[in-house]
């Protein structure tokens, strides 16, 4: 059986990302503008690494990069770094790298430290509905990570201007509108998506095993992750949004999130 | 050719006899035409604002400041020993360095301010009109208009508002983003109440809706702003369609409650509302600071965020300097090396015409020669003049940058060769 060996991309993807990390805390502490303008170039090379390293699963594999922990960490901190690429150039939101850049290096650096064998599809797992579970739920999560991350922002900024003081991030967190926009779009579209890619793996369930559920760590992070992603959306609706009673929530939310992830190929 | 500078400022001297030394625009000929029929200048401009009156010339010598005092105190109606003391003469780099520094907005009174850059544009386009500019101020102003606005772009010295009116535009956009689509509902007819409306209209507010006790002056002014006047007691009612709630009266109570902006918000359901609150006594309840979305500043934060945007605005002055300094040592060299062209091209057509009076004389005295001969012979003669040149001229090159070891060396490769 062929074994996942992290690769030299996987290695530069890490180490890049990681740069660009630490770049735009520096510039936090240093207060120069230019510090970030490296790190968005950092990433971009990163990127490319990265794309070279999920090139080489599928290429390697003959499947998406999906059906164990390290191709799936990579897959979805590929996802995220498309859309936080996405909106940095469409709205300039530099603030967001703050919480983005981390977690890729440490989606990453998971599948690197995991280094699981890659899994083969067994009939079973190439099953279309198997896929799409797969596919929809990752896409789901990027935008609901992202969309978390802006409302971060919102919080953050929400903050400062009550207070009347200037946060760290001020200058950088773009006007509240557009956080509000991004937070909110993020969060529909990445709910719907979750939600197809839930309902597409509790198909699979019901198929395969002839119950809906088999109450592993994996789906009740995602049943709570889905609760507390309906939850924030709701506030969004009602206009509740900025309360830390919805702060708490997608504290939750991400804990949650990061329970299914970990609990991929592990019951 | 040297550049100076002379002239006064909101430091140096008091606005009585700035106002006198002003030049009002289309006067500016009065005072560039006589300095140009002097003699040893070249080239002069000047920037006339309400915080500085300052000449530029150009001049082949030292000796022009004399011509341009008396100038100046002919027109301030002064004796020249009078207005000295108030005047600063700045010589080459540093003459260079101020230019730069004025046109970014550091010499200022309020640092970054954005104006001073188009009135240096103005300067440059009048004394270009009146053809009083030689090629050195030509250089010198198209230099620092790209340095101004190199300085704007690269450190950002102007984003920041310094002034209550646009400390509140700058928190509107921090809430709303762009200023378009939105409403404004003015309370009160106070002064800064008016000229916060005026900004805020200036950078794309769509309406507003000016209320006011004494209905005509609430006429009188959303008539100005192109808006619409309210009664006074609908205020309540008015703060649902608004986004921007600016209060300035005069009232000893408060003219905007908390009730009425919780009422407002649930109407509203979503959207958020910025209230400024510019009256002493303070017109707008305090606690609707609490409201979620309701987001409350009085003259005191708005003042506040105007001092930070001052303190940033000097961190950056610093930044500033550090790209002034080195674009001031390019524009030198760039200057000294223009000095050092015209000595390079008469030098080369000196050689060049003794060549040719040599060839003349030498063919004459050899009688018929082919064509490949003649050819060979001017291949030669051409060779030995480029390498007779090649020295003085890499020499005259590199001193281009030392001002005064350049003007020895143009001088004396101007006396070896016989040049004018």
């Amino acid at each position: 059986m062929t074994t996942v060996s992290p690769n030299l991309a996987l290695y530069l993807s890490i180490a890049i990302y990681a740069i660009a990390a630490g770049l735009v805390f520096l510039s936090l502490l240093t207060r120069r503008e230019t510090l970030q303008r490296f790190a968005t170039a950092a990433v971009m090379g990163g990127f490319v690494t990265h794309t070279i390293w999920i090139g080489t699963i599928c290429s390697t594999t003959h499947h998406p990069p999906l059906t164990n922990l390290p191709e799936a960490a990579s897959f979805l901190a590929w996802l995220l770094v498309v859309v936080e690429l996405g909106l940095l150039f469409r709205y300039k939101v530099q603030a967001a790298a703050f919480f983005v850049y981390p977690l890729v290096v440490i989606l990453l650096a998971t599948a690197a430290i995991v280094s699981e064998p890659f899994a083969p599809p067994t009939p079973e797992q190439s099953s279309k509905i198997f896929i799409g579970h797969l596919l929809l739920t990752l896409i789901g999560i990027a935008a609901l990570l992202i969309g978390l991350a802006f409302g971060a922002l919102y919080q953050m900024q929400d903050r400062a201007m009550k207070a009347k003081k200037r946060g760290a991030l001020y200058d950088w967190i773009p006007n509240l509108r557009v956080l509000d926009l991004v937070s909110y779009r993020s969060m529909v579209l990445g709910f719907a998506v979750y939600s197809a890619g839930i309902l597409a793996g509790v198909l699979y369930a019901y198929n395969r095993h002839g119950a809906l559920t088999s109450f592993s760590a994996k789906e009740l992070g995602a049943l709570v992750a889905w609760v507390a992603f309906a939850a924030i959306l709701q506030s969004h609706l009602s206009g509740t949004f900025r309360t830390k009673k919805t702060a708490g929530v997608a504290l939750v939310a991400f804990l949650a999130i990061v329970v299914s992830i970990f609990g991929i190929d592990r019951g | 050719m040297t550049l100076t500078l002379i002239g006064v400022n909101h430091r140096t001297a008091p606005v009585e006899l700035r106002e006198r030394l002003s030049i009002s625009k289309g006067s500016e000929a009065d005072v560039l035409r006589p300095l140009c029929s002097n003699g040893g200048i070249r080239g002069s401009a000047v920037i006339s604002t309400c915080n500085r009156v300052e000449i530029v010339v150009s001049s082949e010598s030292d000796n022009i400041i004399e011509p341009v005092v008396e100038l100046l105190a002919e027109r301030a109606g002064r004796e020249p020993e009078s207005i000295e003391k108030h005047l600063y003469v700045l010589r080459h780099r540093d003459a260079i360095r101020h230019m730069f520094r004025v046109a970014s907005g550091l010499d200022s009174m309020v640092i970054g301010e954005p104006q001073i850059g188009g009135q240096v544009r103005d300067s440059y386009q009048i004394a270009k009109n009146l053809d009083t500019l030689d090629s050195t101020l030509y250089a010198l102003y198209e230099q620092t208009l790209h340095v101004a606005k190199r300085v704007r772009t690269e450190t950002g010295i102007g984003e920041h508002a310094v002034s209550i009116p646009f400390a509140a535009v700058e928190l509107a956009k921090k809430i709303f983003g762009e200023l378009s689509g939105l409403r404004a509902l003015l309370v009160g007819a106070g002064e800064m109440g008016e000229l916060t409306a005026e900004h805020l209209k200036g950078n794309g507010l769509d309406s507003i809706v000016v209320a006011n006790r004494a209905f005509d002056k609430a006429v009188e002014l959303a008539g100005r702003f192109g808006g619409t006047a309210a009664a006074f007691d609908t205020v309540g009612e008015q703060l649902a369609q608004a986004d921007i709630v600016i209060v300035s009266t005069a009232a000893p109570n408060y003219t905007v409650t908390a009730e009425q902006v919780s009422a407002a918000m649930n109407e509203r359901r979503r959207g958020d509302i910025f209230l400024i609150d510019l009256s002493v006594p303070r017109n707008i309840d305090p606690a609707i600071a609490d409201i979620e979305g309701a987001y409350l500043y009085n003259i005191d934060d708005l003042s506040e965020v105007a001092e930070a945007n001052k303190a940033k605005r000097l961190e950056k002055a610093g930044q500033a300097d550090r790209i002034i300094e080195k674009e001031v040592d390019a524009f030198l060299k760039r200057l000294a090396t223009q000095d050092a062209v015209p000595t390079i091209v008469e030098l080369q057509r000196r050689l060049e015409d003794i060549r040719q009076a040599e060839l003349e004389k030498c063919l004459r005295r050899m009688g018929p020669v082919t064509a490949e001969q003649r050819q060979a012979i001017e291949a030669l003669t051409t060779g030995i003049i480029n390498k007779v040149a090649h020295y003085p001229i890499i020499r005259l090159r590199e001193s281009a940058s030392a001002p005064h070891e350049g003007e020895t060396i143009r001088e004396t490769i101007r006396k070896i060769f016989g040049l004018r």
